[in-house]
């Protein structure tokens, strides 16, 4: 199978080259074109604009850091719209709003082409081993032809009806482990103030109800005030503001995301946004 | 007789002994409310109910321990104090384990299992804590484990030289110290010894002992611990056991209560929340407590495993705890709120995931 595949970051990088690894073809593009020549190196073709790859691919992927990042892609110049059409399909896996989701899905159907928003659930480990959890939603037929491709990329992927609903799923996800990293690192930084052991609490933690591989993987390098970025605490703020304001639209009450996102924001001025996400137990005493 | 099928986490399977003897009861046990306004005569002498252990049993507990450690098995009287959700549960697996034990429970009439097996209180706490080696206590909260150990008729009290006493109540920093102070001065032993886990792993004993205080009756009673637990943690001066307690419970708080937001949140965004709850067990933040409650929640069900009212003191400790330290806690406080609001809505009793029915309230106002 062949497809096309947008953005190599953190996960756009890891997950093309399981794509690749797996016998797909898979032709690249990246916004800084040198970030392609390591996929080349595996055997995976250049498009120099996402234009060049839509219009060579039937099937295209794309994996963006935010709201912004994914409509340029489709909108500005040399965009997807310019070579999208009938029969072909476009997979956006990027994390985004479902205003931004129902734009991009309504600009590629009047183009005649076909669209899935495919959000996942996972990192960067779970995307190096094809372990991530994807939450598709728009043209079901789309998904079918895409489970082969799917099946590489994760370990579970949900089907959840028409476009919006895989953005909404992914923010609500997302936002609890906003929440739960907020109250871990409260946990953490208490216990140290009152002079206990916190691998004592992790190991507590690990052995009740509310163990979870979260805690289990960062809690040791949090403890070590060491973040090396998995998922960088921007994204997650963004996911964490993208959350609120869709509670905001229909009116559901979130005072403790609200409160948890106030710390991501004072991380992030802090010029923490590049670190990982847990780097937010810095921020809560700064 | 209530069946207990698990005895011991840290020693091989044993098939289980039944005692050989019947509890019998001889004349009927006084009860007494326990409260400082009405102060508690001394009652006329009841007979002693207790579970007789079999001596077989207690022998092959001992050549199973195999530890060189001189204090690994215990032979002695036990008394148990708060038959309550987790007391009752604790109470039974000792009891079915063989061991010598006594009760007393505040009110009459708590737990009819143990009132099956002819089981009959104690008048009181000091007496309790007078004929038994050692006494556990599990109490709802800091104003009941104070009365029961240095009220009138207390277990300070009764308490002497070479008998401990097993705080398992879940309270703050400063009324630990103040039991542990109270029961020292009477020339006892403390240990305080919270608990990790709910109404289930109580039945199960797979609880996880949060203990501090004295290290030799930590020792003593460790093979009582294992019949109640699967972990036990010693971790140093009284106090520390209380604080490590109140963390894990803040942070279950809190994690419930944002489980609720996102529960209500795909609800009302127009997801299905079962789809959510898969979607979450599948993922990093796959947790047990989720695809536990979860899907009750979403039927608008809380049948009680762990009181609200408690999940809220526990998070208010934990706040007077950060407070002692100075230290910001704002998802705590905020989650705080909704579990006082969820109280303020009559839910005391319930779960403590019935917290989602606050935001829910909020909803219906909005």
């Amino acid at each position: 199978m062949e497809v096309g595949f947008l953005g190599l970051g953190i996960m756009g990088k890891a997950m093309a080259i399981n794509l690749l690894r797996s016998g797909f073809k898979v032709t690249v593009w990246n916004r800084t074109l040198s970030k392609c020549d390591d996929l080349a190196e595996l055997g995976a073709s250049i498009g120099t604009t996402p234009s060049a790859v839509i219009k060579k691919c039937k099937y295209t992927i794309a994996m963006l850091s935010d709201p912004e990042a994914a409509l340029s892609v489709v909108f500005d110049k040399d965009g997807v719209l310019e070579q999208i059409s009938n029969g072909k399909g476009y997979i956006d896996m990027s994390t985004v709003d479902d205003e931004t989701s129902t734009k991009i899905f309504m600009a590629i159907s009047k183009k005649g082409a076909s669209f899935l928003e495919a959000p996942v659930s996972g990192s960067k480990k779970p995307a190096e081993n094809g372990q991530l959890v994807i939450l598709a939603a728009g043209d079901q037929e789309l998904y079918n032809e895409m489970v082969p491709a799917f099946d590489v990329l994760g370990k579970k992927s949900f089907f959840l009806g028409e476009v919006g609903n895989g953005a909404k799923m992914k923010l609500v996800v997302n936002m609890i482990m906003g929440s739960m990293m907020h109250a871990f690192s409260e946990g953490l930084v208490l216990a140290g103030e009152s002079g206990l052991d916190q691998q004592t609490l992790l190991d507590v933690l690990d052995l009740g109800a509310i163990a979870n591989p979260m805690f289990r993987m960062k809690g040791p390098a949090m403890i070590q005030q060491s973040y090396p970025p998995a998922f960088p605490l921007k994204h997650q703020q963004k996911d964490m503001r993208l959350a609120l304001a869709l509670s905001d639209e229909i009116h559901v009450p979130m005072p403790v995301a609200a409160a948890a996102n106030e710390t991501f924001k004072k991380a992030r001025r802090l010029d923490m946004g590049d670190l990982d996400f847990s780097a937010v137990h810095k921020a809560i005493n700064q | 007789m209530a069946q207990n099928t698990r005895l011991f986490s840290s020693i091989p399977p044993l098939s289980i002994l039944r005692s050989s003897e019947k509890c019998h009861h001889q004349s009927m046990a006084t009860f007494s409310t326990f409260c400082p306004s009405n102060p508690v005569s001394l009652s006329r002498p009841s007979s002693i109910f207790h579970h007789r252990c079999s001596s077989r049993f207690l022998n092959r507990i001992r050549s199973m321990s195999g530890s060189s450690d001189v204090r690994e098995h215990f032979g002695g009287s036990i008394g148990f104090l708060g038959l309550g959700i987790m007391g009752t549960p604790m109470a039974m697996n000792l009891c079915n384990a063989g061991f010598d034990v006594k009760f007393w429970n505040r009110t009459q009439g708590k737990s009819n299992q143990l009132t099956e097996m002819g089981i009959k209180y104690m008048s009181n706490p000091a007496e309790l804590a007078s004929t038994c080696d050692v006494t556990f206590a599990m109490l709802a909260d800091p104003e009941s484990a104070i009365e029961v150990a240095c009220g009138i008729n207390g277990v300070a009290s009764g308490i002497s030289a070479g008998k401990g006493y097993v705080d398992m109540s879940t309270v703050d920093v400063a009324t630990s110290k103040l039991i542990s102070e109270k029961i020292k001065e009477n020339g006892g032993l403390f240990l305080e010894a919270p608990v990790s886990g709910s109404k289930k792993p109580a039945e199960d004993g797979q609880l996880i002992f949060l203990t501090a205080g004295d290290l030799s009756l930590y020792k003593t009673v460790s093979v009582l611990l294992d019949v109640m637990g699967k972990s036990k943690y010693f971790l140093g001066e009284v106090g520390n056991g209380a604080s490590m307690k109140l963390i894990v419970n803040m942070i279950m708080g809190s994690m419930m209560a944002s489980f609720s937001e996102g529960l209500l949140l795909s609800k009302k965004a127009g997801l299905d929340p079962d789809i959510l709850i898969k979607v979450l067990s599948e993922g990093a933040i796959s947790t047990p407590m989720f695809s536990m409650k979860g899907p009750s929640m979403v039927q608008s069900t809380y049948p009680t495993a762990f009181p609200l009212k408690h999940q809220q003191k526990d998070m208010r400790l934990a706040l007077g705890l950060a407070d002692t330290v100075s230290q910001p806690m704002p998802v705590a406080v905020a989650a705080n709120e909704l579990y006082k609001a969820a109280k303020a809505q009559g839910l005391s009793d319930h779960d403590f995931s019935a917290v989602i029915e606050a935001l829910k309230s909020e909803l219906a106002t909005s």
